[in-house]
């Protein structure tokens, strides 16, 4: 891959976007490769943690935006907590995920994006969340029907699967609650 | 004594005998709890990989509410300890944000007060000495890997209370009750939490190189504070076990569970029969339990 080292390429616009969006300064990242020596899913993954912090210093949007690896983080919190200069990169990993806006299936980032829509959705529903609720969802939104059914009947067995949900008493409060971020950072 | 209790989501569904176990200790330590009136679900990963605010106002509700009964914190799960403490730190810091979270959940919320996981009170607030006298029933000779996993050793660093890359919390509670805490090196590696459902495969192989190690260093169970830790790496063990190609039977039991049985509580409150790999027979060799009481 060819990369452009200019002053130009080192003061990208998506660079100040994810800058601003986090609230760390990518130019801490001196490229030691710590969070990448931590990372739990760094073999499962094309771009690793230090690659991708390298790509948003240089403003390659398409492709940290297209990595899989912002998709497949656990966050867990090791690269945070192993970065000598103190990087929040947890956070730009979440910026990331903001800023795309194509969904790239094969990523999984349609995966991703549905598990967290299922998930507060219940939440926003009932104020809590219910297994059944959360893996229904997911289920029937991702397209991957069987996910974890094969697990059912153990939860089911020990009584341990959270069946019906249990609604908060001012679940109208917490509506205005979610409306009115959705009106700050927009939907 | 006395906290206000966040139970959390899983308490209502897999991690119920987690609850159940922690608020039978609690009681038989002497801790008050009293339930934070009308908590809502912290937002875990979902929240704060989607929005920034959102993140911070679904543990501000639950916060605010305990700010009103006037009492710290208490909570068992390690997710919802960490979003709620790095919230009430985020809050307490910054004026401007403390206005615009107030705004948002209708509510006014300072960030006062503590939030303490369950680990934290009974190893530094009830004190080992304590709970040391409780026990009738030392567990001498049981062997137990002590897994931490990610969220409670990777705080930011102003709020950690124990070691990030060796933590000791649970090894000093299971030294209290007479296990035999091992020295091994994967107390904090990542089960692959959440990533449960949409990346199952990377969930397993985690929780494979996990459960190989603690075989290797000879243990008999696995001893976990968190109901993600511990569903990932009991209902994925036989995946596990064929990934590796060995029969790992390590049950995973809850450290309030374990901390239940030496204080030889009702065996009805501490619920070890809904672990999926079945703990009883490791408990019963050891002399821990009468089988036939159990089963």
């Amino acid at each position: 891959m060819k990369v452009d080292l200019t002053n130009k390429a080192l003061h990208s616009e998506f660079r100040r976007t994810v800058e601003a969006l986090s609230g760390q300064n990518l130019g801490d990242c001196y490229q030691c490769g710590k969070c990448s020596g931590g990372c739990p899913v760094e073999p499962d993954v094309e771009v690793s943690p230090t690659r991708l912090m390298r790509l948003v210093q240089l403003g390659l949007e398409e492709e940290a935006l297209s990595s899989d690896s912002i998709w497949h983080c656990a966050g867990c919190g090791t690269c945070n907590g192993r970065c000598p200069m103190g990087i929040d990169i947890v956070a730009i990993k979440d910026a990331l995920r903001k800023l795309t806006k194509e969904i790239h299936y094969k990523r999984g980032s349609l995966e991703a994006w549905t598990f967290y829509q299922s998930f507060l959705d219940c939440v926003r529903k009932f104020g809590r969340l219910t297994e059944i609720g959360l893996m229904g969802g997911y289920n029937i939104n991702s397209g991957w029907i069987m996910t974890n059914v094969k697990k059912a009947p153990w939860y089911l067995m020990r009584n341990k699967l959270g069946v019906s949900p249990h609604t908060i008493k001012r679940v109208d409060r917490l509506q205005r609650v979610f409306e009115r971020i959705e009106e700050i950072e927009g939907k | 004594m006395k906290y206000a209790y966040y139970p959390g989501c899983s308490s209502e569904g897999s991690g119920a005998e987690y609850a159940r176990a922690s608020e039978a200790v609690l009681e038989a330590l002497g801790v008050e709890i009293e339930e934070i009136d009308d908590w809502v679900c912290c937002g875990a990963t979902p929240a704060h990989a989607t929005s920034h605010l959102l993140a911070i106002a679904l543990p501000a509700i639950s916060c605010a509410s305990a700010e009103k009964q006037s009492l710290d914190i208490l909570t068992c799960c390690a997710c919802c300890h960490s979003r709620l403490k790095q919230v009430n730190q985020q809050v307490k810091d910054d004026p401007k944000l403390r206005a615009k979270i107030s705004e948002i959940i209708e509510e006014d919320y300072q960030g006062n007060l503590n939030v303490l996981h369950i680990t934290e009170v009974l190893a530094r607030e009830v004190g080992l000495e304590a709970i040391r006298a409780h026990v009738r029933k030392p567990l001498t000779g049981l062997k137990v890997a002590c897994y931490y996993g990610c969220l409670m050793s990777r705080m930011p660093e102003a709020l950690m209370t124990d070691k990030s890359e060796y933590p000791m919390l649970l090894d000093n509670l299971m030294e209290a009750i007479g296990a035999e805490p091992l020295d091994w090196p994967y107390k904090t590696e990542c089960c692959g939490a959440a990533l449960t459902l949409t990346r199952t495969k990377t969930v397993i192989r985690l929780c494979a190189d996990i459960l190989e190690m603690a075989k290797e260093n000879g243990a008999d169970a696995l001893v976990v504070a968190c109901p993600l830790c511990q569903a990932n790496l009991d209902i994925y063990q036989a995946e596990a076990e064929k990934l590796k190609g060995e029969r790992f039977s390590i049950p995973v039991i809850y450290f309030v569970q374990l901390m239940g049985l030496a204080m030889e509580l009702d065996p009805k409150r501490i619920c070890l029969d809904k672990l999926v790999v079945d703990p009883f027979p490791i408990l019963a060799q050891k002399g821990f339990v009468d089988g036939a009481v159990y089963l």
